[in-house]
């Protein structure tokens, strides 16, 4: 059988006979022979031709594919060239990727509460710093004073009734959505949007006492570890690449972070209920709005974004509402009618624009990877 | 039992081999014509064995379908951990495809090699980069003012990892069994990519053509087939003229920009209900819920719609710029006395990327391997050279690097 033989050292073709007998392939081309063991062999069979390699080996025999499968008629199996991997090195991966899943689901969200209670305080305070600025350049701060004084003031009294490990500073801010956020450090956001939904000032108190929970359990930091392990390991494995399915991981990781969320709300939940029994104030806000933002949900479509985000970050709301009406009690009005007005007017300023650039970020995901360069102008109104 | 010889192919051992070196004066009586479809071999021009050389592709598009759908599959199940032997599966499908004077393009690489590659990259660079954003978060805000010169350094690392990542692939290419070498310094390129940005934003990317050039210089004069240098023409390279079609593309950008705000502001203008409903959205409180309103997602689908119109008419009015780019460096390299000449129309080119973003849009990405299969036919289908070279007469290249050079791959920009 006839080929073309390339040696290796040189691109010059050599016609070379071909034979193939007990588990050997010969090539004898210009007068030398060539012995190639059947196991160091690979073939790859495309366009009507064998391109023959051996292992380790630049030389290659090229022959027609007919010649080859006449050639190798009857002899042992000549394997196919392939770099597509095997079963084994597909099975090492699956197993790779279900231990990098374990980890991401299970071992970080474990590691979390630990690794939360062993943050040094100081480094949270400088983070939260560090965040509060990120953020309040997206979602600047409502510029009524009186009214971020009577938020403060209602924040003061429930945080009276918890061990926070750091100060708390409220403030309410423009947002484009129904939603309040701890930042680590102590830092709570209450949106404009929230405030406006809210029917009573013992909703906000209830949003609030909850909120407070979060810094006081030290959840906020949890989360930032949860992000940080599950969203670091994750962007090791995919590379920070952009492909669909690279970006499909990555969103897995982000529900997974969600997941997780539901245990640090029900526990803030109760938490923040016994902030406000603490305080007599009345608790029956918190089933009040929790209600209200469900029914919302399904009654005004055209307010579906703002009620989704709320439920996205604070999930499980059938239980939660259950437990809300099961544990609540009667107490005080959380604020004065008038000054119930006064927060209310917060955000409501004239002459303002009222809205921060339309963001699609769901603030408290996963903050602070890059850090914005912060503007001081738009932060001093409420320090 | 016949006599083995080493065909260890690591460095040229011609006096190991079984026969007698190949005399460069007497190849076509060791290669009878019948046995090599060899291009016509040009004994007037040049040396003896001086070939001109013949482009042809065997490569059919849809053999590339079973490969993206099984790719797709493993990256899956894998977390996408498979892409690397994937990839290398793909890269070896399209260079098998791809035949000059009828022998084929083989890509010796493997998966592992990328794989590692990408392992060390992620440790020599994901690790200082986790310190400075730990630096920022819990240390000190004015970390971040470190900032700017690291931007100005993810300029050069983007171009030194496109140079490794060229090297790398040069040395998993061979012909007849003879590898592609790719001298040349990554950090020149890197420096010279972080020039391009910087220049590029000074003059309104108006630069960018000079630096085209610039950059294809450095890898095509530093490429080798074996012992054979690739060389570069400058002259040659400026034949096919570049400022024009950059020209128009830029003008025809802002036009088409400028249009698009005017037609933005006009329809905002004229549409009560659009601005009604932006403050509807911003003060809940004062427009108590109404029914849905049908003309947010009017909005949302005519932003999608003009975007999906833009596209093509961007690609358009670049693609005389983009086609005169691949003629004006294909005509800049040599090799022995062949030229090259990379025959690419702007109209055939907006088609080919036009049907790609398409394709790639549909199949959400999965069918990224069909694309590179049709556009390296694509390109193959256009290429000519005229003149001899001596192909023949290469001698094997040194080894390239153990593994991949991962940067490229550990940002996901080597598209191939």
């Amino acid at each position: 059988m006839q080929g073309r033989f390339y040696d290796g050292t040189d691109a010059t073709a050599h016609t070379a006979q071909l034979r193939f007998e007990a588990g050997v392939l010969t090539i004898e081309a210009d007068g030398g022979a060539h012995a190639w063991p059947v196991a160091e062999l690979s073939v790859d069979i495309h366009a009507g031709e064998a391109r023959v390699s051996r292992r380790r080996s630049d030389a290659r025999v090229i022959l027609s594919a007919d010649d080859w499968s006449q050639l190798t008629a009857g002899q042992r199996q000549v394997r196919s060239h392939s770099a597509a991997g095997g079963g084994g090195l597909v099975l090492g991966l699956v197993a790779a990727a279900v231990v990098t899943a374990l980890v991401v689901f299970v071992g970080v969200p474990l590691a979390s509460g630990p690794l939360a209670r062993a943050t040094p305080l100081e480094y949270e305070r400088r983070m939260g710093e560090s965040y509060d600025l990120q953020i309040s350049t997206v979602f600047p701060a409502c510029q009524g004073e009186a009214g971020q004084h009577v938020l403060q003031g209602l924040g003061d009294r429930l945080a009276a009734q918890a061990q926070s490990p750091f100060p708390i500073q409220v403030r309410a801010v423009h947002a484009p959505m129904i939603n309040a956020f701890a930042l680590p450090g102590g830092h709570v956001l209450i949106t404009d949007d929230l405030i406006a939904e809210a029917e009573t000032p013992d909703e906000v108190a209830a949003v609030l006492a909850h909120e407070i929970a979060h810094v006081e359990r030290r959840h906020v930091m949890q989360s930032v570890w949860r992000s940080l392990g599950a969203g670091m390991l994750l962007d090791l494995v995919v590379g920070g690449g952009s492909g669909a399915g690279q970006q499909a991981v990555l969103l897995a990781g982000q529900a997974s972070e969600l997941s997780f969320g539901r245990a640090a709300e029900t526990e803030s939940d109760e938490v923040g209920r016994s902030y406000l029994h603490a305080a007599g104030l009345s608790s029956r806000g918190m089933a009040d709005f929790f209600e209200r933002m469900e029914a919302e949900e399904v009654d005004a479509p055209q307010q579906v974004d703002e009620v989704s985000e709320w439920w996205m970050t604070h999930p499980n709301t059938a239980l939660r509402i259950q437990a809300a009406r099961a544990a609540e009690r009667d107490g005080a009005a959380a604020l004065s009618p008038q000054d119930w007005q006064t927060l209310q007017a917060a955000c409501s300023a004239q002459g303002e624009d009222g809205r921060g650039p339309w963001e699609i970020t769901i603030p408290g995901r996963r903050p602070g990877n890059d850090p914005m360069p912060a503007k001081p102008d738009e932060m001093s109104q409420d320090r | 039992m016949p006599q083995d010889s080493q065909d260890s192919g690591q460095s040229p051992r011609p006096e190991e081999l079984g026969g007698p070196d190949q005399p460069p004066a007497a190849p076509s009586t060791a290669v009878p014509a019948s046995d090599f479809r060899d291009g016509a071999s040009a004994p007037g021009e040049g040396g003896p064995t001086d070939q001109t050389l013949t482009f042809s592709t065997t490569l059919r598009t849809r053999d590339f379908f079973k490969i993206s759908l099984i790719n797709g599959l493993l990256n899956i199940v894998t977390l996408t951990l498979y892409r690397f032997w994937g990839k290398t599966e793909v890269r070896r499908r399209v260079w098998r495809g791809v035949r000059l004077n009828d022998e084929a393009f083989e890509y010796t690489g493997r998966g592992k090699e990328l794989f590692i590659g990408f392992v060390l990259a992620s440790l020599l660079l994901g690790v200082p980069f986790l310190a400075f954003v730990f630096a920022v978060q819990f240390l000190d805000p004015a970390f971040a003012s470190l900032l700017v010169p690291l931007y100005l350094f993810m300029f050069w690392l983007w171009g030194f990892g496109m140079f490794t990542a060229y090297r790398y692939m040069a040395s998993r290419t061979t012909w007849r069994g003879i590898r592609f070498v790719l001298f040349g310094s990554a950090p020149t390129y890197g420096f010279m990519w972080m020039g391009m940005q910087i220049a590029n934003g000074f003059t309104f990317g108006w630069i960018q053509p000079v630096f085209e050039r610039l950059l294809a210089e450095q890898v095509w004069k530093n490429l080798r087939f074996g012992d054979r240098r690739f060389r570069w023409n400058q002259a040659r390279s400026e034949s096919v003229g570049l400022y024009g079609p950059f020209a128009l593309g830029w003008l025809g950008s802002l036009g088409i920009f400028i249009v698009a705000i005017i037609a933005f502001v006009v329809l905002a203008a004229s549409n009560g209900d659009f601005m009604g409903d932006l403050a509807s959205q911003a003060q809940p409180e004062t427009a108590p819920k109404a029914g849905p309103t049908p003309m947010e997602w009017q909005i949302i689908a005519a932003i999608y719609g003009v975007i999906l119109l833009l596209l093509p008419l961007l690609a358009l009015i670049w693609s005389p710029y983009q086609a005169a780019v691949l003629r004006s460096i294909s005509a800049g390299v040599s090799l022995d006395d062949a030229r090259f000449d990379l025959n690419a129309g702007a109209l055939s080119l907006w088609w080919l990327t036009c049907t790609n973003i398409l394709v790639l849009l549909l199949s959400l990405g999965l069918l990224m391997p069909l694309i590179q299969a049709r556009t390296a036919k694509y390109l193959v289908r256009r290429l000519r050279a005229t003149g001899a070279a001596n192909l023949a007469e290469a001698h094997q290249a040194p080894p390239g690097p153990k593994t991949a050079e991962g940067l490229a791959d550990a940002f996901g920009f080597s598209l191939i």
